[in-house]
């Protein structure tokens, strides 16, 4: 069990690695995002079919060992992403934003360190989107009070 | 800035890795877009979404993870035979954005507000929901993944073929 500090430190260090490899896979190159959805080019389709494919593999055989965090020290949790109001709404919005500015929220930190200014740009629309998204909470969340009252 | 990138099944293998080393140390899936809320929340003090559950404290493991990527992403482009610098081309798709730097920018800041927004409502983004929901074979990480590969398909076929 590390204190919160540590783990931050490590999560800091495991970001590190993320955006070498994100970078290194070919994730940070616009072109490749163009082609993949054109099925000119298979690099990123392969990455992430190979990526998933050995995450299935380890994961089934951490809960098969009941494998414990390092940082945690209790069993590494394994929670699954619910079905949401608006799930496929949401999913949809987010694959125009992908195909229009061949990135995602886990590229545009690593392009940032690649130089590449485009990327500002959408780190701060990924930032508006988010923050619109809080507002709307905000509002139902009032107005189901409003009609309880 | 050209990035002297991997055989695919290279990088497939490391970020493969990368997915279950996250697991072992952190003790949870790894996430990028959820991280995002934390830049909202110091951003913005009055929202109060920005305060409870996954936000009740920033000081967090997705934040953290965050400002590490840029670190990456320097480091990979250090690495590449290509010195690195600031760079605003964008490849095959200088040829389909607006023409202008304002224009530009305001499509690429507008198409962020769609992933931001989009990544919400969804619940997560690439990674959270393809590349850790699908290995864990999340029947709404895959419908999410299914739903967003083939909305970004339409539009980049839009873009470049009409």
């Amino acid at each position: 069990m590390l204190n919160k500090r540590k783990l931050n430190f490590l999560a800091w260090v495991l970001g590190i690695l993320f955006g070498f490899l994100m970078s290194r896979a070919g994730a940070t190159t616009y072109d490749l995002h163009a082609k993949m959805f054109l099925f000119e080019d298979f690099q990123l389709m392969i990455v992430i079919g190979v990526a998933v494919l050995i995450g299935m593999i380890g994961i089934w055989w951490m809960q098969q060992q009941g494998w414990h965090s390092i940082g945690t020290g209790t069993p590494i949790q394994f929670p699954r992403k619910p079905w949401q109001k608006g799930l496929l709404l949401g999913a949809f919005l987010f694959g125009i934003g992908w195909a229009m500015t061949a990135s995602c929220p886990g590229t545009v930190p690593a392009m940032l360190g690649e130089g590449k200014l485009p990327a500002l740009f959408v780190f701060i629309g990924i930032v508006l989107g988010t923050l619109a998204y809080g507002v709307l909470q905000d509002a139902i969340q009032c107005l189901r009070q409003r009609s309880s009252d | 800035m050209h990035i002297d990138y991997w055989p695919a099944w290279l990088g497939g293998i490391a970020i493969g890795l990368f997915v279950l080393l996250h697991f072992w140390i952190i003790g949870r899936p790894a996430g990028c877009s959820t991280g995002y809320g934390n830049f909202c929340a110091l951003a913005c003090k009055r929202i109060k979404f920005f305060k409870t559950g996954e936000y009740s404290d920033i000081n967090n493991t997705r934040l953290w993870f965050l400002l590490g990527i840029p670190i990456g992403g320097l480091l990979s482009a250090l690495l590449s035979s290509d010195p690195w610098h600031w760079s605003f081309t964008m490849g095959m798709y200088d040829a389909i954005l607006p023409q202008t730097d304002t224009g530009k920018a305001l499509w690429l800041t507008f198409g962020g507000m769609l992933l931001g927004f989009g990544a919400r409502l969804a619940g997560a983004c690439t990674t959270g929901h393809a590349l850790v929901g699908g290995a864990m074979l999340n029947p709404p990480s895959l419908a999410a993944g299914v739903v967003f590969f083939g909305s970004a398909m339409l539009m980049t076929w839009l873009l470049f073929k009409v």
